[in-house]
């Protein structure tokens, strides 16, 4: 196993040559799929976090009219109109027809199309948990359930039984796939900031923002140049001093990676062709046009895999959700059509998986001007590799009396985020016999030893 | 005057553990660096503390020093002749004057723009009106830190703002100037009051109220499927008062016999707690419940504490964390009282307030046992009462581990952008003729990500246990700075602070030609800088509290050689150290 994964470190980027080497150890015995296991060809996974726990049960909403009535019933004055509801064709395996929330017309379509899947009822758990043994406290809980700065972390930890986790799921992914990149530039790529999902013991990820060409360059001035004084120069000889203090060597660090990697990666990103795509004036629409320009860059800046990591907040509405719902979900909606339609125009839309991940989902239940934090909620996939169309997990039967509903109308997840997360793994090129080390709490709700996909809806 | 440092060192300690022994590193004053004395091994022994100034004498560079490091973390910068005179004041005596200075306001500053833009002022806002609005508390708070005389008290209330967290982010809250002017004066009024006025001004704070909906939160109607919102609820616990697990008195983990934390509240104890703040809506005349629409000229509805619709207050019993049942049928107020009072006599409150208000004003890594004399004085053990801020300022500024002399590797933090841009502005005399110090703060949110009152969550911008990967995690230290130092960030800081310095009037952002644009007055150091070894000495007190390496001082030397123009070199030689790590770690 150690060769292997030594080899899936260097074949990284390296085309033909990976490819065949990756078809050589297919043949040793490994048992995933080609596409889940080679590493030729490029990956990317964007992972959009709705921070703040999005209301999701009024973005995807129970169609049928009995489904309906329940959803009415206990959502009271938060349910929305079924009749601006925009429905979608294909039932569920259960046989269930299901809607979209009226601004999500883009969404509808990229569905339609077969380029999109839901992912139902999804959430933190550490083993498969019921109603009653949360009664009675017997069931083992993720720490802080319901608490913002918990959930949000375990979304991005895949580690839900304790809060010392420095890691996430995709900086340890990058730590097996990509640890010393040959150009020293990350193959997670921030366009939020630091963030833990993409943080690894060896891999940080490289920061880079929405605006002009991502990444700055400290500037100089007229009083250095005039003077003959080169101030890079001057700055790295700054930064190399050998510091006594812990925080000023972290300090040098930071500076001098941001000053290295910046120019190589400014100079790939200026390769990228303008897009035909018009991208909406907003902070979503701009950040995943630049994801868009990073991925056409991705030969020049020679990364076979890559993650890019985005935060859209402000979701934790328990106030006036329904209001701000209506402004926020066609912005999320228009912008992943946008960002399909750039990648088809790249010809990357085969190569990128676009998923989302939130806090939680939020109470069914009112508090008289929005909703409060919940535990499962339902979250959205796209990329052509993406077996679209089609609904995953499980969504919940609303009802008063749900054996799911562990009060207020908060749903336990029928889908656990390892089922969720090990999908997207594994396409990106995780072997199953390295899942453990990304999610080290799969073995509760998948073998990675098991032929069957995960949940089924990439591989 | 060392001796005399030294006594104050002793008189500080007396009250602790006499078995204390500190890994000192103390730096006399010819600069020999001295390690690993005892305390008792320095001093002439006879324990009086002079109680003035030292007429005629001259304070050493140590003692400079000394000042500069206690400056820089107890306000946002003071120019060198404020340092010298601490110095030459005695640090503990200039803090109880600080002390007794009233607060200077940010409210009347929005008053006045309010009402001036109302009266036609400025015509071209007219097209925009939002665009003044919207950063009229940006600008109070900008005219006011720069200027006010309280500036411990300034730089508290921000460390406080980090900790009771509301923000402009929140689209009402920015509309409004008083919501966030007010909020932030509750800070100012009891930052040196007592906690307990401050968690209470807090909860029935409007602006909280808006930002954490418990503002017309409601009694519950099950028939309905209406329960009350748990979100004020939920966060006056796990980040305003106790946190999420119980500590020892030094804010270490309790655990239980299988080695776990023990967490202080469940989801349950949630939902008790969100029945107390039912029934608060906003004040003001002609008040109304479920209000929600605001005129920003309204200054009471957001400067007035919440108050509380008894209809619409949950009428039955609660029980709260600790078991405590409040009873049923009381006035809600009555509710809020009880609620605020287990909460502040609860034994974390100490430990968990004071180790993040010693993290935002000295360093990072507090031993256990700082942590713990700072607990004490906030639970009454130095003979004020339980709460008492200025007690829990005087732990934290005269804790021998906050003291220069205790220089570790480990020792100090990252200065936050906001600390580090202001403090460049107060220190190197930005000034303009009218006295306008508006920003709009558009400069420091572009490249630094940060601007007070603007943090993108309740969660601050960073975690308090936040741990970057690499060798400050592999030893198990925090430094929640560099949460927000990120390859974009850690650039444009570099550029800003480049702006701030050779542009001269790049540090305020603001509308011109209606406000002036302070500019930087850079005369006291360009007298210095005809030698350019006073120079950096000089720098070096103000900015890095005398710990700039030898080798930094040697590549600054080396530049400055080359630059004939005294201006050029003095701009330069402060750019040059305010970039460097030595700069923007204080330690």
């Amino acid at each position: 196993m150690l060769n292997r994964r030594r080899f899936l470190t260097h074949s990284c980027g390296l085309g033909v040559a990976a490819a065949t080497a990756s078809t050589t150890a297919l043949t040793l015995g490994l048992t995933r799929s080609v596409a889940a296991s080679t590493t030729d060809g490029y990956k990317a996974l964007v992972c959009i976090l709705l921070a703040g726990g999005n209301d999701s049960y009024n973005m995807l909403l129970p169609y049928d009219h009995d489904q309906y009535d329940e959803y009415e019933k206990i959502r009271s004055d938060l349910a929305l109109d079924y009749g601006s509801l925009l429905p979608l064709s294909k039932l569920s395996s259960e046989g269930r027809s299901y809607a979209l929330h009226s601004g999500m017309e883009a969404v509808r379509q990229i569905y339609e199309a077969g380029d999109l899947a839901f992912v139902a009822n999804v959430g933190t758990m550490i083993e498969p948990v019921d109603a009653k043994s949360i009664r009675a406290k017997t069931a083992k809980l993720p720490i802080g359930l319901f608490s913002h700065s918990d959930q949000i972390a375990q979304w991005q930890s895949a580690i839900s039984y304790h809060r010392s986790s420095s890691y996430g799921w995709g900086g340890r992914m990058a730590d097996l796939l990509d640890p010393n990149p040959a150009t020293g530039l990350s193959m997670n790529i921030s366009l939020a900031g630091t963030n833990l999902f993409q943080t690894g013991a060896k891999v940080s990820p490289f920061t880079i923002t929405n605006r002009g060409d991502g990444a700055n360059t400290v500037w100089s001035f007229p009083e250095f140049r005039s003077n003959g004084i080169n101030l890079h120069d001057v700055i790295r000889d700054l930064l190399g001093v050998e510091e006594e203090n812990m925080l000023r060597r972290e300090y040098s660090r930071r500076l001098k990676g941001a000053m290295d990697n910046r120019d190589k990666f400014v100079n790939a990103i200026r390769s990228t062709p303008e897009f035909v795509t018009e991208f909406s004036d907003n902070n979503f629409s701009t950040t995943l046009k630049q994801i868009a320009r990073v991925i056409g860059a991705r030969r020049v800046l020679g990364q076979g895999r890559q993650t890019f990591f985005v935060q859209y907040g402000g979701w934790d509405h328990h106030f006036n959700v329904v209001g701000y719902q209506e402004s926020m979900l066609p912005i999320l909606s228009n912008g992943l059509g946008e960002f399909r339609s750039a990648l088809q125009e790249l010809g990357e839309f085969d190569n990128v998986v676009t998923f989302t991940i939130s806090d939680f989902g939020r109470t069914l239940t009112s508090n008289g001007q929005g909703s409060d934090h919940g535990w499962g909620g339902h979250h959205l996939v796209m990329g052509s590799a993406v077996n679209g169309g089609s609904m995953y997990g499980t969504y919940p039967e609303l009802s008063g009396s749900s054996p799911l509903d562990v009060g207020r109308g908060i749903y336990i997840p029928t889908t656990s985020v390892e089922q969720y997360f090990a999908e997207l793994a594994l396409w990106l090129g995780v072997a199953p016999s390295d899942l453990d080390e990304v999610l080290p709490a799969v073995r509760n709700f998948y073998s990675p030893e098991s032929r069957d996909a995960p949940l089924g809806f990439l591989v | 005057m060392l001796t005399a440092r030294i006594r104050s060192i002793r008189q500080k300690l007396s009250g602790f553990n006499s078995k204390l022994v500190l890994p000192l590193k103390f730096m006399c004053v010819g600069g020999v660096l001295f390690t690993g004395i005892a305390i008792s091994g320095i001093g002439d022994g006879d324990g009086d503390i002079d109680p003035g100034i030292d007429p005629g004498e001259t304070v050493s560079d140590y003692e400079l020093n000394e000042a500069s490091r206690f400056a820089s973390q107890s306000t946002f910068g003071l120019r060198y002749e404020e340092i010298e005179k601490i110095a030459n004041k005695r640090r503990y005596l200039w803090l109880e004057e600080q002390f007794n200075i009233p607060p200077t306001l940010h409210k009347p500053i929005a008053e006045d723009l309010i009402t001036r833009q109302a009266a036609g002022e400025w015509d071209e806002f007219v097209r925009n009106p939002l665009k003044l609005r919207t950063v009229i508390h940006r600008f109070a708070w900008w005219q006011q830190t720069m200027t006010a005389e309280d500036v411990v008290r300034q730089r508290v209330a921000y460390s406080l703002s980090q900790f009771f967290v509301v923000s402009d982010r929140a689209i009402v809250l920015r509309l409004t100037p008083y919501s966030l002017t007010s909020f932030y004066d509750l800070l100012l009024e009891n930052a040196f009051g007592n906690f307990r006025d401050l968690l209470k001004g807090v909860a029935l704070s409007p602006a909280m109220g808006h930002y954490l909906s418990h503002a017309n939160n409601r009694k519950a109607n099950p028939a309905r499927n209406r329960f009350p919102d748990e979100n004020f609820a939920r966060e006056v616990m796990q980040l305003f008062s106790i946190g999420l697990y119980e500590l020892n008195i030094d804010g270490t983990l309790k655990l239980d016999a299988n080695g776990e934390p023990i967490p202080t509240y469940d989801n349950d104890d949630i939902r008790e707690m969100a029945k107390i703040f039912t029934g608060l809506t906003y004040a003001g005349e002609g008040h109304y419940w479920g209000r929600r629409y605001f005129d920003h000229t309204d200054a009471e509805v957001f400067s007035l504490p919440m108050i509380m619709y008894e209809n619409r207050h949950e009428p039955g019993e609660k029980v709260l964390i600790d078991g405590t049942v409040v009873p049923a049928g009381q006035p809600g107020m009555d509710d809020v009282e009880a609620a605020i009072d287990v909460l502040f006599n609860h034994p974390n409150v100490g430990p968990f307030f004071c180790k993040q208000l010693i993290q935002r004003l000295v360093t990072s890594n507090p031993s256990p046992e700082y942590v713990e004399r700072v607990a004490r004085a906030f639970n009454g053990e130095t003979g004020s009462p339980r709460g008492d801020m200025k007690a829990v300022l005087r732990a934290i500024f005269f804790d021998p581990e906050a003291e220069i002399g205790t220089w570790s590797q480990t020792f100090g933090r990252l200065k936050e952008p906001v600390v580090r841009m202001v403090s460049l502005a107060r220190i190197f005399n930005y000034t303009s003729d009218s006295g306008e110090y508006y920003n709009t703060g558009y400069w420091l949110e572009l490249f630094a990500k940060q601007h007070p009152l603007a943090s993108p969550s309740v969660f601050n911008f960073y975690q308090p246990d936040y741990s970057p990967v690499g060798e400050i995690l592999d030893n198990n230290m925090v430094a929640p700075e560099f949460q927000i130092t990120t390859s974009t960030t850690v650039i444009g800081i570099t550029n800003y602070i480049g702006l701030a310095i050779f542009n001269e009037n790049q540090l305020f952002h603001t509308f011109r030609p209606h406000f002036e644009v302070p500019r930087i007055d850079l005369s006291e150091y360009e007298e210095l800088a005809t030698e350019p070894d006073d120079l950096i000495k000089r720098l070096d007190i103000v900015l890095t509290q005398g710990q700039l390496s030898q080798a930094t001082k040697n590549i600054v030397k080396d530049v400055l050689d080359n630059v004939d123009d005294v201006k050029e070199r003095t701009q330069i030689a402060i750019y040059l150290i305010l970039i460097s790590p030595d700069s923007a770690v204080e330690d």
